[in-house]
């Protein structure tokens, strides 16, 4: 379900917190069109400790592995990387739907390695969003539903008082991929 | 303590953790150091030229080397570099390490490739590279492993790798035993880096461990000088495992239940 109780600034806010103390830059280089890695120099490691903090402030788990590394364990090796390391036509199909406008350089032929460059802030804030968004209906300890969140980053049971829980990020992406394929067929 | 007084040590993937506990603990024994670094740009760049500094700040000298030990043109071109600019090489230590976290049965082709080309083949690269160097100085090879190499590790595809490296030490030091070159590694057990950031992620009760099982870099640091130094002429084709008896304290319920990570089931915490 779509929740409310944490805006997408919040998200925004707490993230740039994340990046600050990871890659100890300045936070008004920060925006939401950054590249994490072209504009504020991350590396793999850094966007695992920045991961982490998010999942920290907001009680959830961000996906482990990218949507590439899913096609290819759902469809098969060489799905979405061919032997030379590039993307194949299949596989931008699916990012563009997936990233659309977030992602304008994407295109069939280019190279493995340059997708990591091409996450900027706003497209992680979307995938907090959209895991924050998997919050059920009703609490799964007593099944009322009275979500509340007093400081617009924790969301807990106003009835029971436990923690929400959220589809983790790798489920949420596998989640995705079974529908857009049973949509369009791609693979 | 100036132990390893005007002896050049080059230490691969230094920029971050155990690497750069390394390089300040041998800087402060009086070392010059060769800092290495694979990414180039980012913030592996900028910590290993902070690093320099530091060690500059020691009255030490530091040099900095971009180069990725997959690479064998990129290994030959660092240690000529250093034999350019700091004519000698006394002591290598192999700690760069690169593995994707996924079981080894998932990984695809090009992951398996890249693993065994970093953390293998790499390795070997930098070996080869070295030897003229450390045969004048009759210097020390020491190789940085992981209890991975033993104990089973939740999506650690690098411990097969750790094991891997460990017998090449035991090999190395018997067939370079007569050129005066000691080989020997440091296994450690929990050490919080950077990578522990990775494996926090994959491993979910880690955090429930006691505090007092987990090492410092500075730890391992200490144990790789002692390799270094003159201390430890007895020793060579050695495993040393630096882990506060993380692996001793691994133990299974009598039922056979396995157990791991689980705050009641360790001794002595």
């Amino acid at each position: 379900m779509s929740q409310n109780l944490i805006t997408e600034e919040k998200v925004f806010e707490e993230l740039k917190k994340a990046i600050v103390e990871t890659l100890r830059v300045d936070e008004s280089s920060i925006t939401r069109e950054s590249s994490l890695i072209n504009d504020l120099g991350a590396e793999s490691l850094d966007f695992l400790d920045i991961n982490y903090r998010l999942e920290q402030a907001f009680g959830m788990k961000m996906a482990r592995h990218f949507v590439l590394e899913h096609i290819e364990e759902m469809f098969g090796e060489g799905t979405a990387i061919d032997e030379d390391g590039r993307l194949t036509d299949k596989a931008i199909e699916l990012l563009k739907i997936r990233f659309g406008n977030n992602m304008p350089e994407l295109q069939p032929g280019m190279d493995m390695d340059e997708i990591p460059a091409m996450v900027t802030v706003q497209s992680m804030v979307q995938g907090v969003m959209d895991i924050l968004n998997s919050l059920p209906a009703a609490c799964a300890s007593c099944g009322n539903s009275a979500w509340q969140s007093d400081d617009g980053i924790k969301i807990k049971c106003g009835s029971c008082g436990d923690s929400a829980t959220f589809t983790n990020g790798d489920d949420l992406i596998k989640a995705w991929l079974t529908k857009v394929q049973e949509e369009k067929n791609i693979f | 303590m100036n132990i390893l007084k005007d002896k050049v040590v080059l230490i691969t993937g230094s920029s971050r953790g155990i690497g750069r506990a390394i390089a300040k603990k041998c800087a402060l024994a009086g070392a010059d150091i060769v800092v290495n670094y694979r990414k180039s740009g980012g913030s592996s760049q900028a910590q290993a030229e902070e690093l320099c500094t530091e060690i500059e700040k020691m009255g030490r000298r530091a040099l900095i080397v971009h180069a990725d030990i997959a690479a064998r043109d990129s290994v030959k071109g660092m240690f000529n570099e250093v034999n350019e600019k700091m004519g000698k090489l006394d002591h290598l230590i192999l700690n760069a390490a690169k593995a994707p976290f996924k079981p080894l049965e998932k990984l695809f082709e090009r992951e398996l490739r890249q693993l065994v080309d970093t953390n293998y083949i790499g390795n070997i690269f930098c070996i080869q590279a070295a030897l003229p160097m450390l045969e004048k100085t009759g210097g020390k090879i020491i190789f940085i492993s992981s209890l991975g190499s033993r104990f089973y590790n939740q999506a650690y595809p690098l411990g097969s790798m750790k094991a891997a490296m460990e017998s090449v030490i035991r090999d190395c030091a018997e067939s370079l035993r007569t050129k005066n070159i000691s080989v020997n590694a440091v296994c450690g057990g929990i050490v919080k880096t950077d990578s522990f950031k990775v494996l926090r992620q994959f491993w979910d009760n880690i955090d429930m461990l006691p505090a007092g099982l987990y090492v410092e870099p500075e730890e391992i640091a200490d144990v790789v000088l002692f390799l270094c130094s003159e201390a430890s002429r007895g020793i060579t084709g050695q495993t040393i495992v630096v882990d506060k008896g993380l692996s001793n304290a691994i133990c299974r319920t009598p039922g056979g239940e396995e157990v791991r990570g689980k705050k009641d089931n360790l001794i002595n915490n």
